[in-house]
């Protein structure tokens, strides 16, 4: 018997070439991310009228998917967190004057929570449901098959998506902030701490005209991220459709992430140009 | 189709292939399942980038993100695909109008106009009434697989390729196929590329054939078992 010849050992890749080859990846996947975006939104310039109105069609559709079937739950939600508001200012703030509630609630709700919790509930209704849609249309080479007879779809699919999302985001996010006023205007009548006219008082002289930028800038950036990344993740899906849960549950968790990064990043900018709401 | 290559993970699909089809001609490329026989369709016509190598339709070359911009240069594709690829929630006539709508303006034609040309295309493979005003889901393989047909025919393609037209389908709608690829095969002005396994097929449309293998494209010998097209199709 001779003896065995030493079995030759597979070579590990090292430490740097598994990083650089990570690296590698990480860029690629922030090209096509990227590339999702501004494929998309640069479909506005290209020809054809008939592609325009298709495209058109397909956005209202979206906005009424998106926007008009959320607004019993945007309702719903926003009454609780401007009642809420209301009772966590008054219990810890009773003896401050009407003024500084007005300031609160203009700095909490219409400038933070109206705009976010919009993006959230987005994200989570319709957010999910682009993002496997898109997965199985993927998976059944339906986009492929859209191709195949010269309709783009950066064109067709995500940029109507995109714009449906922004513009539902940017209503959903009056409306959050009315139904949540309202609702915090009713409760401090209830609680008998302010009037009515002290309030809407207090109200205006916290706005500033920056509001209505802020509002469209967070409209507008968190309708985008919610609509492009719910529509680039879908698209990442490759042929199986075990993979579309797994896209989708992971296009939310990026949005949300992207959200609240936008977010705060907006919000420090504003107050930066226009000092802190309570001297 | 010039030195084209192509992998699917570690496994080689098209190795430094080219494939030339005259203008007005049909190729069959033939070969084993999970050959790479679809992947050299898509890449082909220009729906899937390959890693190296250039493709080009009628000396113009396909963008992945607009597929619109070939339309407008008079690449009219047409492609039949194995399974799949119809849209799930529009119904058979809305999924063949949609291309018609969205191309409207190049093609010229009317609102009524996208109407009847559908009808048309879906009456030319046999769809009925109903089976027009249902979704992809609720029909037979066979009738999705005209319906596919129909959407692509609807746009008088120039350049047509089927992916395994004949698969799975009952004697008669396999005669409806066939017929409508001979058809093609002698339209000088379509350009057509058929990638199926079925002898059959082969021998009824006769015409110049390519074995695909490791990712080579071979010059097709037909097996001496077979018998003549004309007792097969007996």
């Amino acid at each position: 018997m001779f003896p065995k010849a030493p079995a030759e050992e597979e070579k590990e890749p090292s430490l740097a070439s598994r990083l650089g080859s990570r690296m590698f990846e990480r860029q690629q996947d922030m090209a096509r991310l990227f590339g999702t975006l501004i494929g998309a939104m640069s479909s506005i310039f290209s020809p054809g009228d008939a592609a325009r109105t298709v495209s058109v069609r397909v956005a209202i559709r979206q906005i009424f998917f998106t926007g008009v079937q959320a607004l019993p739950l945007v309702g719903v939600i926003a009454v609780f967190v401007g009642a809420t508001t209301v009772i966590q200012v008054q219990l810890m703030a009773a003896a401050l004057p009407t003024d500084f509630l007005g300031r609160i609630l203009v700095a909490i709700i219409l400038r933070e929570l109206a705009p976010f919790a919009t993006a959230v509930v987005v994200a989570g209704r319709s957010g999910t449901a682009m993002a496997t849609e898109l997965g199985n249309m993927k998976a059944n080479s339906e986009i492929l098959g859209l191709a195949s007879v010269g309709i783009d779809p950066l064109r067709f699919i995500v940029f109507p998506r995109i714009v449906g999302t922004v513009v539902s985001v940017l209503a959903l996010t009056v409306y959050f902030g009315a139904m949540a006023l309202l609702a915090s205007y009713a409760l401090s009548q209830m609680m008998g701490s302010s009037s009515f006219s002290a309030l809407s008082g207090a109200f205006s002289d916290a706005l500033v005209p920056e509001d209505l930028a802020l509002f469209l800038i967070k409209g507008t950036g968190l309708g985008t991220m919610v609509g492009w990344l719910c529509c680039h993740y879908g698209l990442e899906v490759q042929t199986s459709p075990t993979e579309v849960p797994q896209m989708a549950s992971h296009a939310v968790v990026m949005t949300l992430v992207a959200c609240v990064i936008f977010n705060t990043v907006v919000t420090a900018g504003f107050y930066w140009i226009v000092g802190p709401p309570v001297h | 189709m010039r030195s084209v290559s192509f992998r699917h993970g570690e496994t080689i699909v098209l190795d430094n292939t080219s494939l030339h089809v005259p203008k007005g001609a049909m190729c069959v490329v033939t070969g084993a399942n999970a050959s790479g026989k679809s992947t050299l369709l898509y890449v082909s016509a220009g729906l899937v980038k390959p890693e190296s190598g250039d493709c080009t339709l009628g000396g113009h070359r396909a963008n992945l993100n607009r597929p619109s911009e070939l339309f407008r240069k008079g690449i009219r594709l047409g492609l039949v695909f194995q399974e799949g690829g119809m849209l799930s929630n529009m119904n058979a006539l809305a999924n063949v109008a949609l291309p018609l709508r969205y191309h409207a303006d190049v093609l010229g034609i009317s609102v009524r106009e996208i109407e009847q040309r559908a009808r048309a295309a879906l009456d030319r493979v046999g769809l009925t009434r109903s089976e027009m005003y249902s979704l992809p889901a609720h029909l037979s393989f066979g009738v999705r697989k005209r319906l596919a047909l129909a959407r692509a025919i609807a746009l008088n393609p120039n350049f047509f390729f089927f992916d395994d037209p004949d698969v799975g389908l009952d004697q008669d709608t396999a005669a409806i196929v066939q017929e409508i690829l001979c058809r093609y095969r002698d339209d000088p002005e379509v350009t057509c590329l058929v990638a199926t396994n079925r002898d059959i097929l082969v021998d009824r449309l006769g015409v110049p054939g390519y074995t695909l293998q490791n990712g080579r494209l071979y010059e097709r010998v037909r097996p001496r078992s077979v018998p003549p097209s004309s007792q097969r199709l007996a």
